[in-house]
């Protein structure tokens, strides 16, 4: 428990990203508590990936600033933790799942220094969390989709850090491994670190998130579940997306049964 | 002349020259260092950018050659040659930053301009026949013949060079070649790491030039590595084992070209690196098209096998029975030759035993068989129930004894927590399903 519990852990003032000439983010305004599971919500190409870029500092900002524990990126990379979409990495890559994990300590280790028995034995913990032990050894490319999934979940892990931002962690896996995933990210809530998701399903929102925002290209609302995910706030959000509207109302109409 | 003669006549001879030992050495360690640097070039799926720098780097061959006089100095050619390949990767980066060309396109582009702007100086300058100028098209396709020790010396040096920093930096180069949005996040420089790749690749590409040449030294920079790759699941493995490869391909390609007079070398290595490429295309274990090809056949061959064991026991319950009723019901392409397996085993150990021209019983044996077979198929249904990681990780097509591979001890446990739900489930009874209602009660 190493964070601070006066600063928010994630503060977005202002903040436009754009690519070329297009905005994508619109002056979103931001602030999201310490300790909590954050979920940020919207349509395909709403911005939400680029939303995780800018806090991650991997999209120049247009304009606008992000605070991350209070102080600016810089300050704080080093407690700062990534889980990107699975697509990003070519699976076939030439190695191990404990390699993978490895690479969550390479940033504290630095330039030149290998990672040693130390760094080994935190990997095969870090693995043993998401339910990994026993693949430990394959190369990647040999998993599904659900277990590279959790590699990049127990790479994150390794990272130690105090906040994690994860970009659709739930993609292609089913209720068995999703239900471990988020075992693992409330028991980092409960430890006091901020874990920010990318998330689509929004059955499950309610079951699991403290909070979330509902973004398309600018902020359309914020705060606890219940206040937000109202079908007001959702039409806004997927407005003009009229084949997703009835998938979002029978969500809505059975979030609404979820105690 | 006469110490030539000498020299003739004895085995002593045999030992080639000092020249000749040190040129090896030098394009020993070009192949070997080659093939580590390609490794990253071709995971991070940079080739092209390689191949597209090893053809401008006619370019700055003739240019050099202009600038120096028309002075063949070895170190100042490949000087020329390595600024121009640079050049040719910074007009990648520009053409990809400032305009929305495509890589490919882009890599066409930059090849195709450099390489002809290359092969025009080249010949203006071998039309005019300054002096020194012939050999300079042997940069074309390479030609290590004319290598003095001293060349040899700079290029082997220059390599190992390469493949110490390769080394070095191998735990932050696998990184940012593997997952770079996670090396960025988490603060690496992936574009400095990726730029100083790069520009190794250039090096090699271009302390590569007098063995392979312009044209085909990029091959020596990919192919040993995707042979490498075919071998191993590790990256600490693919680089050594590259190298390696590569420097087989350079030193057998320099040695046939010296055997033969005037044949240039690079086509040389190519064909050997190439031929390395496809024996491990075909025999690599796992990866390889042989090592698949028969994994797919005797995983066929063994579920029939096991298939058809399974419906003789039943059968041979209602006595004699036919090669047709048998195969009727454990259809499949296999099912033919592995009911000849099963009548040729008559004569070892007999599983089936005739009882007419067409009539078959299952032998002792072949009851046996059949009964254990039953038996692990049922333990591994049970497995897959209660410990479904233990069955998905061990189960294979054979259906070996559960027992054998999990432990006694482990599958009793397993054994127990599945007795244990199917009395939690007898207490409390799920309601039937009816048709036409949706399936209650997943959410609580
Ligand atoms: N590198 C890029 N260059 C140009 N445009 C981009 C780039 N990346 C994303 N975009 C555009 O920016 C918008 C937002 O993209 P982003 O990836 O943030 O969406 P998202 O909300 O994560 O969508 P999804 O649910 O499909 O993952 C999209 O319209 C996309 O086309
Ligand atoms: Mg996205």
């Amino acid at each position: 428990m190493t964070m601070s519990t006066t600063s928010a852990g994630l503060e977005f003032h202002d903040v436009t990203v754009a690519y070329g000439r297009r905005p994508v983010l619109w002056n979103v305004d931001l602030t999201v508590p310490g300790a909590c599971l954050f979920g940020i919500i919207g349509p395909n190409g709403a911005g939400k990936s680029t939303l995780l870029k800018a806090a991650l500092g991997l999209v120049p900002l247009a304009g606008g600033e992000v605070r991350i524990l209070g102080a600016p990126l810089e300050q704080v990379r080093a407690r700062v933790g990534y889980v990107p979409q699975r697509e990003s990495v070519d699976w076939d890559f030439p190695v191990t799942v404990t390699d993978v994990v490895l690479m969550g300590t390479y940033a504290r280790l630095g330039w030149l220094r290998r990672p040693g028995p130390r760094e080994r034995s935190l990997a095969a913990e870090c693995l043993d969390r998401v339910g990994l032990a026993d693949v430990a050894d394959r190369q990647i490319g040999r998993l599904s989709g659900g277990q590279q999934q959790r590699v990049f979940l127990a790479r994150a892990l390794a990272q130690q850090a105090d906040v994690y931002f994860l970009d659709e962690p739930m993609a292609g896996v089913d209720a068995r491994s999703q239900e471990r995933i988020f075992r693992v990210l409330s028991e980092l809530r409960a430890e006091g670190r901020l874990v920010v998701i990318v998330h689509h399903d929004l059955r499950s929102v309610a079951e699991w998130f403290d909070a979330v925002a509902l973004i398309d290209m600018r902020l359309v609302a914020t705060g606890p579940v219940a206040e937000v995910l109202t079908p007001e706030n959702l039409r806004r959000t997927y407005a003009g997306r009229l084949d997703l509207l009835d998938e979002i109302g029978r969500a809505v109409a059975e979030g609404g049964r979820t105690p | 002349m006469i110490l030539a003669v000498v020299d003739d006549s004895f085995p002593a001879a045999w030992i080639p020259p000092y020249n000749t030992l040190v040129v090896a050495a030098g394009v020993a360690s070009v192949g070997f260092a080659a093939g580590v640097v390609g490794c990253f070039a071709v995971l991070r799926r940079r080739a092209l950018a390689g191949d597209a720098a090893a053809h401008a780097t006619l370019l700055g061959v003739g240019l050099a050659f202009l600038l120096g006089g028309g002075r063949r100095d070895l170190p100042l050619l490949l000087a020329g040659a390595l600024s121009t390949a640079i050049a040719a990767l910074l007009g990648l980066v520009l053409i990809g930053r400032w305009t929305r060309t495509r890589d490919d396109a882009a890599t066409a582009i930059v090849l195709g301009v450099s390489f002809g702007a290359g092969i025009t100086l080249l010949s203006g300058i071998s039309a005019r026949g300054i002096p020194g100028s012939a050999g300079l098209e042997q940069f074309l396709l390479g030609h290590t013949a004319g290598l003095t020790a001293a060349d040899a010396t700079i290029l082997g040096v220059m390599s190992l060079l390469v493949v110490g920093i390769v080394a070095l930096f191998l735990k932050e180069s696998t990184l940012v070649a593997f997952d770079p949005l996670f090396a960025a996040a988490s603060g690496w420089p992936v574009t400095l790491i990726d730029y100083a790749l790069v520009v190794l690749v250039a090096v090699m590409v271009v302390v590569g030039l007098p063995a392979a040449g312009a044209v085909l030294v990029t091959a020596l920079v990919v192919i040993p590595p995707v042979t490498a790759r075919q071998w191993t699941d590790s990256v600490g493995v693919m680089l050594p084992l590259a190298g390696l490869f590569g420097l087989v391909a350079a030193l057998s390609g320099v040695a046939v070209s010296s055997a033969v007079p005037r044949m240039p070398t690079g086509p040389l290595v190519v064909i050997a690196a190439s031929i390395l490429l496809t024996i491990s295309l075909l025999i690599a274990p796992r990866r390889g098209g042989l090592a698949r090809w028969l994994q797919a056949r005797r995983t066929v061959a063994a579920w029939a096998d096991g298939r058809l064991l399974e419906v003789a026991l039943r059968l041979d319950g209602d006595g004699p029975f036919t090669r047709e009723q048998l195969l009727a019901r454990a259809p499949g392409a296999a099912a033919d030759s592995a009911f000849k397996r099963l009548v040729r085993s008559a004569a070892i150990e007999p599983v089936v035993t005739r009882a007419g021209t067409d009539a078959w019983r299952l032998a002792v044996w072949g009851r046996e068989l059949a009964a254990e077979r039953s038996r692990r198929v049922a333990a591994w249904t049970e497995v897959l129930e209660a410990a479904r990681e233990d069955a998905r990780g061990h189960l294979t097509i054979d259906v070996p004894s559960p027992e054998a591979i999990l432990g006694a001890a482990r599958m009793k446990a397993i054994r127990e927590s599945a007795a244990a739900e199917r009395v939690a489930g007898e207490a409390r009874p799920g309601q039937p399903w009816q048709p036409g209602q949706p399936m209650g009660g997943a959410g609580g």
